[in-house]
Parts: structure tokens; sequence; C-alpha cells
């Protein structure tokens, strides 16, 4: 797909995700039906986990067109996996903003090391250590490779760190009265987050192509001013 | 450059050049520094690439020894793509630069022992010493790096340069900033290398020295040759030659 | 012994070998693993809490600290007359470099974690228990899984313009499971519990080791090529 093709699909989709993400909001302000213990505070849930559920897609993705480009070294993977950097971060932040104000009322505290909540935390790290790596080389190419490295390594350590903070968890009980989900979810709450998770995923790749495009379009300016410098040389 | 040119001397014919470049280019970011350079070497040629500082040089040598990957274009050593294959081309490839590459906390021994088993040489009990004596070190074998005077640490890494006995040999700015004595065992040894069945490419902005052993000669201006052919070609007044090349490209 | 494990061997001997004459990096690693012993024994009110109930935590950020301080300057030598250039530029194969690094940092590393225990046996009369070998192997087991990562990201670091800044950036959040494990398998064995409570962790400890080191080895050419 050409660039300026990337680009309508990516804006195709956003505004698609925009659209079905002003209909989660919707549907979860006024269709869904109260969860019983926790009350309205809950229904933040219907961001939360899409949002997570993203992130962790998103850097999946950027690991695998990370490890890709160290094989191959096609430029356009590395592009993908900056465009799935980016989107990552973006959502494992709006988990991370929305995963604290449910806590304060459902838990009566901002913050606790809830497994998830952890992971996503270092997921968070990982992704910055992933763009300063990339911006803080004088030779791009460099930067490009130094980046990848750190997606792959990242990828690896997130099994370890997932058990490692369960384990940890397990010998420290948090003063958990409800878990955020259930295998009991109700009907529609459980329709809800389908479709919220289906509109975050498209909202998702929107992001991603649109960001695809722009790295397409910068790469592209480099090759003219590099087929400038040579001419005027 | 495409053709080999039957060089001076008696260059035994081999199945294939000793370094075949073709279409290299390097690119950092917006910036060219080498433009699409090709080139091919048999043995016992030796090739002196002139150039202005900036015109891509060490970019240029960086991907002949296997140090720099190019952005576009392929290397091959005696055959050998160098992208390709793991790396057992580097036995036959030797550097010299304006840097030592040695560590200045080891003794003169210790930096060859390491190089050497680092290239898998076998005799290096007598190799060393031996080394060590032909660039004038024996007496030094002990010594640390930092404590060698400056003509003396420039002896120890022509020596290391060339302790695996390259067939490929590749010099950058090898004479800058040396000593008299330094200068002049490089040039010694420099012109045993034009044996015959050794290949030498070295870049350098001086004139003088770069012409004294060449075969062949380059004028890398702006990523590309902007002059090329035979030592004979460059004739007697190479300087105007070169001059004239320089300003009309730049 | 093959040309490959000769090479892994000369690459750790000259960096030994460096340490050994230069003392920079075990001279700052153990002065630092002496005087946070010193800024702990003023920072724990120990007629609040017990030195040997919170000791397990802090050796080991001392080590993660200490070992930064370190591992972060693996390259620095290195750089010093373009030396690595003509590592590089030798047929050894790039992993050997990376494994021969490794080794030549875990026992830089496991010196710095031995001080450190000693460090808080004589200041704090720390009761290492009755397992002392399962606590080495923890030790052991951790200082490898750091040193993997620290090695790989330290040749990251030394090609940025941000340097040694950047490696805690890079390696905390990856060093996680490590602590976790390693502070779990000490705290236990200081409490001088039964060795069946931390055989998992000590497992966990070995495959974290392992995957990095791996990991390490397949990635370092990527971080270290022009």
């Amino acid at each position: 797909m050409s660039i300026s093709g990337m680009r309508r699909a990516g804006t195709a989709l956003t505004v698609l995700g925009l659209l079905g993400m002003a209909f989660v909001y919707w549907l979860s302000f006024f269709w869904v039906s109260t969860e019983v213990s926790q009350g309205v505070a809950q229904r933040i849930f219907y961001v939360h986990v899409p949002a997570a559920w993203t992130s962790f897609l998103a850097f999946g993705l950027c690991a695998l067109t990370s490890g890709m480009y160290l094989w191959l070294r096609d430029e356009r993977l590395d592009r993908a996996a900056v465009a799935a950097a980016e989107g990552g971060m973006v959502f494992a932040t709006i988990m991370l903003t929305t995963g604290p104000l449910w806590g304060r009322i459902a838990w009566g505290t901002y913050w606790t090391w809830e497994p998830r909540l952890t992971l996503t935390l270092l997921m968070w790290f990982i992704f910055l250590g992933y763009f300063m790596v990339r911006s803080s080389s004088d030779n791009p190419e460099k930067g490009k490779r130094f980046a990848a490295v750190v997606a792959i390594v990242g990828a690896l350590d997130i099994p370890f760190i997932h058990l490692s903070v369960l384990w940890f968890r397990s010998l420290h009980p948090q003063p958990v009265v409800v878990k955020p989900e259930g295998p009991t979810l109700p009907g529609d709450m459980l329709t809800l987050l389908l479709t919220s998770l289906a509109v975050f995923t498209l909202l998702f790749f929107g992001l991603f192509l649109l960001r695809y495009a722009l790295e397409g379009l910068r790469s592209g300016l480099d090759e003219r001013a590099r087929r400038a410098s040579v001419l005027g040389s | 450059m495409a053709e080999s040119h039957p060089s001076e001397g008696s260059a035994p014919a081999a199945d294939a050049p000793v370094l075949d470049a073709r279409g290299l280019f390097r690119e950092y970011g917006p910036v060219v520094a080498v433009a699409g350079i090709d080139l091919e070497l048999a043995a016992g040629e030796f090739l002196s690439v002139f150039g202005p500082n900036g015109a891509g040089k060490s970019s240029l040598l960086g991907m002949l020894s296997g140090a720099l990957r190019p952005t576009r274009g392929t290397v091959r050593v005696g055959g050998v793509d160098l992208a390709a294959d793991g790396g057992s081309w580097r036995r036959h490839v030797g550097v010299l630069s304006h840097r030592g590459f040695l560590y200045a906390q080891l003794t003169a021994e210790e930096n060859l022992r390491f190089y050497g088993t680092l290239y898998d040489l076998p005799d290096l009990e007598d190799r060393v010493p031996e080394r060590l004596r032909q660039v004038g070190l024996a007496g030094k074998a002990r010594a640390r790096v930092r404590e060698l005077s400056h003509g003396m640490r420039q002896r120890l890494s022509l020596a290391r340069a060339l302790l695996h006995d390259p067939r490929l040999v590749l010099l950058d700015e090898p004479y800058t900033g040396l000593d008299p004595s330094a200068a002049a065992l490089l040039r010694g040894v420099l012109t045993e290398l034009r044996d015959g069945e050794r290949t030498v490419v070295m870049v350098t902005h001086n004139l003088h020295e770069g012409l004294e052993l060449a075969t062949r000669v380059a004028v890398q201006v702006g990523g590309r040759f902007a002059w090329e052919g035979t030592r004979a070609d460059a004739g007697a007044d190479f300087e105007h030659l070169y001059h004239r090349v320089v300003e009309e490209r730049s | 012994m093959t040309a490959y494990l000769r090479q892994v061997y000369v690459v750790m001997w000259k960096d030994a070998l460096l340490e050994l004459r230069t003392r920079e990096r075990v001279s700052s690693m153990g002065a630092f693993a002496v005087l946070a012993g010193v800024l702990f024994n003023y920072s724990v009110d120990t007629s609040l809490v017990r030195m040997q109930d919170i000791a397990a935590g802090l050796i080991w950020v001392t080590l993660v600290f200490g070992g930064l301080l370190g591992i972060g300057r693996t390259f620095h030598l290195e750089a010093q007359d373009d030396a690595f250039q003509g590592v590089l530029l030798s047929p050894t194969p790039k992993d050997a470099v990376f494994f021969g690094k490794v080794l030549a940092n875990f026992i830089l590393l496991f010196a710095v974690a031995l001080l450190v225990l000693g460090v808080f046996t004589l200041f704090f009369g720390l009761d290492l228990g009755s397992h002392p070998l399962a606590l080495l192997t923890a030790f052991g087991l951790g200082s490898l899984g750091f040193v993997a990562l620290g090695t790989l990201f330290s040749a990251v670091t030394a090609g940025t313009r941000m340097g040694e800044t950047l490696l805690p950036i890079l390696i905390f959040p990856l060093l996680v499971p490590m602590v976790i494990y390693g502070v779990g398998a000490t705290a236990r064995l200081l409490a001088d519990r039964p060795l069946v409570e931390v055989a998992g962790n000590l497992r966990m400890l070995a495959a974290f080791a392992l995957a990095t080191l791996a990991a390490g080895a397949v990635l370092f050419r990527f971080v270290v090529e022009d």
C-alpha cells in the first residue's frame, strides 16, 4: 500500500474508532447496568481494560517488527515498530491513569501493587527507554537498532516480570475486596467490554497507520535531502 | 574502475578479485558519506584514494573492512560476500588507522597475544617475539603501552595490524602523526607488502606519501570517485590534476 | 580447547587484567558497597526494626546500584585508542566477545556481592543462616542475569549521547524479576527457612540468567556493529 493509501486507511480507521469510542462512552454511561458492589465507578473499567489489552498488543507488535527489522533491515519494519510503540505508550498511559482513579474509589487508594498495574507501569518505562535510546544516538540508523534491541529484550522480560509480580503478590495479600473482573460478568457488561475491546483495537490500528504513514513521509524527506546533498557536492 | 588493470610487477591471476565492491552507498540519516563507488582490486595492486576532508574516504574504508555496513551495495573479499558470511574472511583483512587499537594498560606482548588469539593464530609463542623484533620493540615486550613513546606505539600498532599476515591491507591516514623513524619503518613495511600477492588500499590526503607506492590512484570527492586511473595516468604533476578535480566537483 | 572457547577466555582475561591494573571499577564499586552500609546504619532505626528482617532488600539494592556503577563502564576502557574497533574487526564471533565480557563482569560483580554480604555481616552482625551455599547460589545466579543485561545495555548506552545516565532507565524495569526472586530467596535464607521454600526462586533466577544470556548473545552483534 502506498503512503497516501496508508494515510487514508489510517484516517478512516481513526474516525471509525473515535465514533466507536463515543458510542462506548454512551453505552457505559446510559445503557449498561450498574455493578452492584462497586457502583458507578466500575464503569471506568470499560476504558481501562481495553486500553491495557491494546497496549500489550502494541508492545507485542513493536517487539515482533523490531526483531524482523534487525533481521531484514527493511526501513518499513522499523517504521511499524515505532508506530506501534507510540500507540502502545498512549494506551498504557490511559491504563495507568484510569486504574488509580478507579482504585481510589474501589480500594481506597490510588496505587496498589496489583500485578497487572505493575506490569503495565514497567512496560511503560520500557517504552520510555525505547524512545530515549532512539533519539539519543547521533546516527539515526544506530538509534533504530538500539531501540529494536530494547523492544526485544523487553518483550522477553515481560513473562518474567509477570510471573515475579504475581509471585510477590501471593506473598503480600492486598486489601482487595473485589477483583476488577471475574468469570461471572453479567451479559450486558460482557457485551460492552467486547465492544469496547473492538473499538480500542480499531482506534489503535488507525493511529498506527497514521503514524506509520508519517514516518514514511519523514524518510521521504530524508531521501530528498540526501539527493540534494549529493547533487550539490 | 570496473575492469582490472594488469598491474606493475607480476600479480598472480586469482580466480576471484581480492577485493570487489559494487554500488557502495553509506548514508547517515540525511547525510550521504559514500554515494556509489565500484572498486575491483587484484592481488598485487596498491590503490591510493585521495580526497579532501569529508569526502567519505574513511566511510569507504570502513565498509571495505567490514566495520561499517553499507546502506546499499556489496563488498566481496576473495569472492566472499561480507554481509552473508559469518566473518571468516576477516582473517585475511588487516586494518591500520591513525588510531592504534591498543590497550594502554597491557604490555606490548600482551596486546599482540590478545589480538593473535582473537585471530586464532597457531604459533603465538614464536610469532609475537619475532614481530616485536621486526618493529624494533624486542626490548620493550614487557613494557605497558602507556609507558611507550609515541613512535614506539605506532610501530606496535603496525605489528598488530599485520600480525595475521593479511592478504588485504587497509590503511586509513597511516602517516598521520608519525614521527620520522616510524614513518620510515611504515614505508619499509609497505614496500615489502608490494610483493605481488598482497593488496593494499590506502586513503590519505597526503599526495606525496600516497603516490609513492601506488599502482592505482583514485580521487574521492562528495562520496564518489571523481577521477581514477593507473599510477601512470596520474602523471608527474598529479598535484595539479588533483586540485583541478577537487575544485571542479566541489 | 576450541578456538571459540579460547576467544571467550582471552576477552575475559583481557578485561580482568585491565581491571586488575586500573582498579577503576572495583574500587568505586567496593567503596560504594561499604559507604552504602554506613548510610544504612543511619537510615534504619534498629530499635524499631531488626536489620536481619530487612537486610535482604538492602543487600540487593546495594548490589544493583553498585553493580550499575561498574558495569556501566564496561566499554569505557575499550573506547580509548579505538581498541574495541580492533576486536570487532577480528574474526572472533561477536557472541564470543559478549560471553567473554559477561564473564569478566560476573567475576567483578560477584566479588562485590561477597563484599556487600561481608559488610552487612560485619556492620550489622547479620546472621547468614544455615544455608550459605544456597545464599551464594542466589547471588551468583542473580549476578549472572544482571551482568548479561548490564553488558548488553552498557554497549547500547556507550553508543548514545546520554551515556551511562540512560542505563538505569533501560535496565531497572528489566531487573524487577531478578530483584523480586533474589530478595525473596535471600530473605527466607536469612530467616533460616527450609531450602524447599527457596528452590522455586533459585530456579526462576537461573531461568532469568539463561534467558538474558541467550538474548544478549544473539543481540550483541546488532548493538556493536556500525
